[in-house]
């Protein structure tokens, strides 16, 4: 019973940090057809500068902010000067954003070292609560907290606010948004900026989780996002968030029972998933006007 | 023609191991590229799974030598064993992921190669893991300058074969797909069945560069497998040129001495080992600037004048 | 003239779709684009707003020139466009895709509302719906409201009664009557009946050439010409079908 408490708990922690990288993914892929292969790079980048400040301030609320930023950052400058030289160009997009993956990875190396580096968790939220004989670690409770917040305010954004109105149809039919006079273009970087800077953050709070950092967790957490987004479907976050959970359970029960085993579950759900409803479970539609 | 001459006489020049050394990978990757090739440049497939080709056949090879002792014989069986594994291995995966469109095939792609890559990490036993292992070559094969010779053999082989296969009907399909897949379908082509030949092809060849590449290195560990390998040949064909095949070998040359010679000049500045980047951003020029990559530019210039 | 095409031409991929269109469009009227399947109707009406952009030729709103100018402006110099297909947005309710069209949130605007919804009063009754649940011919008061709310000068609608029910046809003439009071219309439309209803003037496009435009009620004492272009056979003197 406690193993199963514990199980749950963090399956639906690594869920909710797969979300974050794969939200980010799915509404940029929805939206904008674009499949960032360089998500998970940024969701490195957000990792290791947050761990930068963190041990120089010791304090994780600046590692969080920073971490977001740096995604941020990354993710507008790449959309200025990259990314919307190549929209409605599928292949192009993705040999462009796997180019920028090999910068982005080489260059995070280059100044940061190519070892592995430990983090800690904040003492704040190190530790974890009894009851009876389930133990409850509070960091995971702490990153699905983060994790449903995230769910809930892009939610929010999207239902209430005209960007996310915008969203909601460029998602569906980019063309007639633009015929009714709204400069999509703009959107998307703002989309691309939001996503990236949600991957970030992804990064920030995997690092404590698993207690350590490597210029390999990029590509790693990269390849389960995009089975999330396959599976869920582009363009939607109910989707990403169903599916960033059933996969994080699915990872860590399978890991439980046979560790060599979990990765090919999750591909295995997501040759399924594409061999039926290639749109993942919630998709929009893929086959938009360009 | 002119030019494997002046290859051939190489060994003739220089007796120096190193040179030998770097020219054998040379023309090894060449050939993994230009098998990559195929697919990205004439079919217009962007695979992230092609390295697990690669790393098929050089685990044959390493492992039914280790196994059964370095003679010509059990090296024919590799080769043997390797082809046959290759083509069932691309037939299922090919039929599998090429069904979908390019962004799925790509991520699908990724997600097998990591498969491969985790499975022969994990597999200790037999591949010893992420640290690899060593073995003898057959003997007719140790001789550098032997080896060399019949790498550069193979090369053109592969190189006559493949220009076969492009200008074949097979081929010509393959490039209208690249075109335009729409229209190739309109036309009444079978499309899904002409990728799948393309992966065959493209997946065959690779191993054998796999196979040559373990001879080579007489040591075999989990990094011919990783995706890093895919992406050293999707650099390649790139910056080379996609859809020449020559621009394969170029982006191999350039890549394989630029590595070498680097590296070198890391005891210098630091900033040397990491050379890839200048590569990525190389790549990522010519992406948006030069489609054509080294080849394609020259040609431009060319025709202008 | 509001609207002036003068030898436009599209390319689609490789295919020549538009090879020479011109055609006036008169201020205050409604000009209906007739043609065969596949003559370049609706890419005549996407070129205009941007969507194929013209290889060759020049259109001119109000004087100025469209050429070249990304979608999302062409439309905020006052042209609406409703595609054949509708576009309505099926995961937004009928609201929002009413509140998305809106360019500004003013008096104005809020009173072009209440003149869609008075035109239109399913939508009323539908508002806080999904597009999705909307019927055919909902969708297509949706889709022409949508173009509507905003000051718009000139609307393309593209083959609004395809899938329709007749009643619905005539609901859409007279919609369609009362809008071309405060707007032109371009209109293609493949229903003839519901054209010559409520079309003032005609052009028709065959093989992306114009090949003749001038008054409706010329067009319909020319049964020559609407045999050949339209393949229309029977006497349609009288003008009157619906």
């Amino acid at each position: 019973m406690d193993i199963f408490m514990n199980l749950t708990l963090s399956g639906l922690s690594t869920g909710m940090m797969i979300f974050l990288l794969a939200s980010g993914l799915s509404l940029i892929f929805g939206l904008m057809g674009v499949l960032n292969f360089a998500h998970g790079s940024i969701f490195m980048w957000g990792a290791y500068s947050g761990v930068w400040i963190y041990f120089r301030t010791q304090s994780f609320t600046l590692a969080i902010l920073t971490g977001m930023m740096m995604g941020m950052a990354l993710g507008w400058l790449a959309e200025r000067t990259i990314i919307r030289r190549v929209y409605g160009r599928p292949i192009d997009q993705i040999l462009i954003t796997t180019g920028l993956m090999l910068v982005l990875n080489e260059v995070l190396k280059a100044v940061f070292g190519p070892n592995i580096i430990a983090v800690p968790i904040p003492p704040l939220l190190a530790g974890s609560w009894e009851l009876g004989r389930i133990i409850i670690v509070k960091y995971r409770v702490f990153t699905i907290f983060v994790g449903l917040v995230v769910a809930a305010a892009v939610h929010l954004i999207l239902t209430r606010t005209r960007v996310g109105m915008i969203v909601r149809a460029g998602v569906q039919n980019q063309e007639m948004v633009q015929v009714l006079g709204i400069n999509i273009r703009q959107v998307f970087s703002l989309v691309f900026m939001f996503g990236a800077g949600l991957a970030a953050l992804g990064g920030v709070m995997m690092a404590p989780a698993i207690g350590a950092i490597n210029p390999g967790m990029g590509l790693e957490n990269q390849m389960l996002a995009f089975i999330v987004v396959v599976i869920g479907g582009m363009g939607s976050i109910l989707g990403s968030a169903l599916a960033s959970v059933l996969v994080g359970l699915a990872g860590v029960y399978t890991a439980w029972f046979l560790p060599e085993a979990a990765l090919a579950v999750n591909v295995l759900f997501m040759t399924v998933v594409l061999l039926i409803k290639p749109s993942g479970l919630f998709g929009m539609g893929g086959e938009q006007n360009r | 023609m002119v030019l494997v001459l002046i290859l051939a006489a190489i060994p003739l020049i220089t007796s120096s191991r190193t040179t030998l050394n770097l020219w054998t990978e040379i023309y090894i990757l060449g050939v993994f590229a230009m098998s990559y090739d195929i697919l990205l440049g004439y079919t217009g497939i962007v695979s992230f799974g092609h390295a697990l080709f690669f790393g098929t056949g050089a685990y044959m090879t390493g492992i039914i030598i280790k196994n059964t002792g370095p003679t010509l014989s059990n090296l024919l069986l590799a080769v043997l064993g390797t082809l046959f594994l290759a083509v069932v291995i691309s037939l299922i995966i090919g039929y599998l992921s090429l069904r979908v469109k390019d962004v799925y095939y790509a991520m699908i792609t990724l997600a097998f190669a990591e498969l491969f890559f985790i499975s022969a990490e994990k597999w200790r036993s037999i591949t010893n893991g992420a640290d690899g292992f060593s073995f003898q070559v057959p003997s007719f094969l140790q001789n550098r300058v032997v080896f060399y010779y019949g790498i550069l053999i193979f090369l053109v082989l592969v190189v006559l074969l493949l220009r076969r296969f492009i200008d074949s009907p097979v081929g010509r399909v393959l490039q209208a797909i690249r075109e335009n897949e729409k229209r190739a379908e309109f036309l009444g082509y079978d499309v899904l069945k002409f990728k799948l030949i393309s992966t065959v092809v493209a997946g065959v060849v690779a191993s054998l560069a796999g196979i040559a590449w373990a001879l080579q290195q007489r040591f075999v560990s989990t990094g011919v497998m990783a995706v890093d390998k895919t992406i050293d040949a999707l650099l390649m064909t790139t910056i080379g040129g996609t859809g020449t095949l020559y621009g394969a070998l170029i982006g191999s040359g350039l890549t394989t001495m630029a590595k070498n010679q680097l590296a070198g000049f890391a005891k210098f500045n630091p900033i040397f080992e990491r050379w890839y980047i200048i590569f990525g951003l190389l790549y990522i020029l010519i992406v948006l600037f030069f489609p054509g990559g080294i080849i394609g530019t020259w040609n431009r210039i060319w025709t202008k004048k | 003239m509001i609207l002036q095409l003068s030898h436009v031409q599209t390319f689609i991929d490789q295919f020549h779709i538009l090879q020479d269109v011109t055609l006036e469009v008169p201020e205050g009227e409604v000009t209906v684009i007739l043609g065969r399947n596949g003559a370049g109707k609706t890419t005549t009406l996407r070129t205009i707003m941007g969507l194929t952009p013209p290889s060759g030729g020049s259109v001119q709103f109000r004087g100025e020139q469209l050429n070249g100018l990304p979608p999302y402006a062409i439309a905020r110099k006052g042209i609406g466009f409703v595609p054949e297909d509708q576009g309505i947005f099926s995961n937004l309710t009928v609201e929002e895709n009413l509140s998305l069209a809106m360019r500004k949130k003013d008096g104005a605007t809020r009173a072009r509302l209440q003149f869609v919804l008075n035109i239109f009063p399913d939508l009323e009754y539908k508002l806080k719906q999904k597009g999705e649940s909307l019927s055919g011919g909902q969708k297509q008061m949706l889709a022409i409201g949508r173009a509507l709310v905003n000051d718009n000068r000139l609307l393309l609608i593209d083959e609004p009664s395809k899938g329709l029910a007749p009643i619905m046809v005539e609901k859409l003439a007279q919609a369609i009557r009362e809008i071309k009071q405060h707007t032109t219309v371009v209109l293609v439309e493949q229903n003839f009946a519901l054209a010559s209803a409520v079309g003032e003037r005609y052009v028709i496009i065959d093989d992306g050439h114009t090949v003749r435009e001038g008054l409706m009620s010329e067009l319909l004492q020319d049964r020559e010409l609407l045999g050949r272009y339209l393949g229309i056979k029977s006497n349609l003197s009288n003008g009157k079908v619906v």
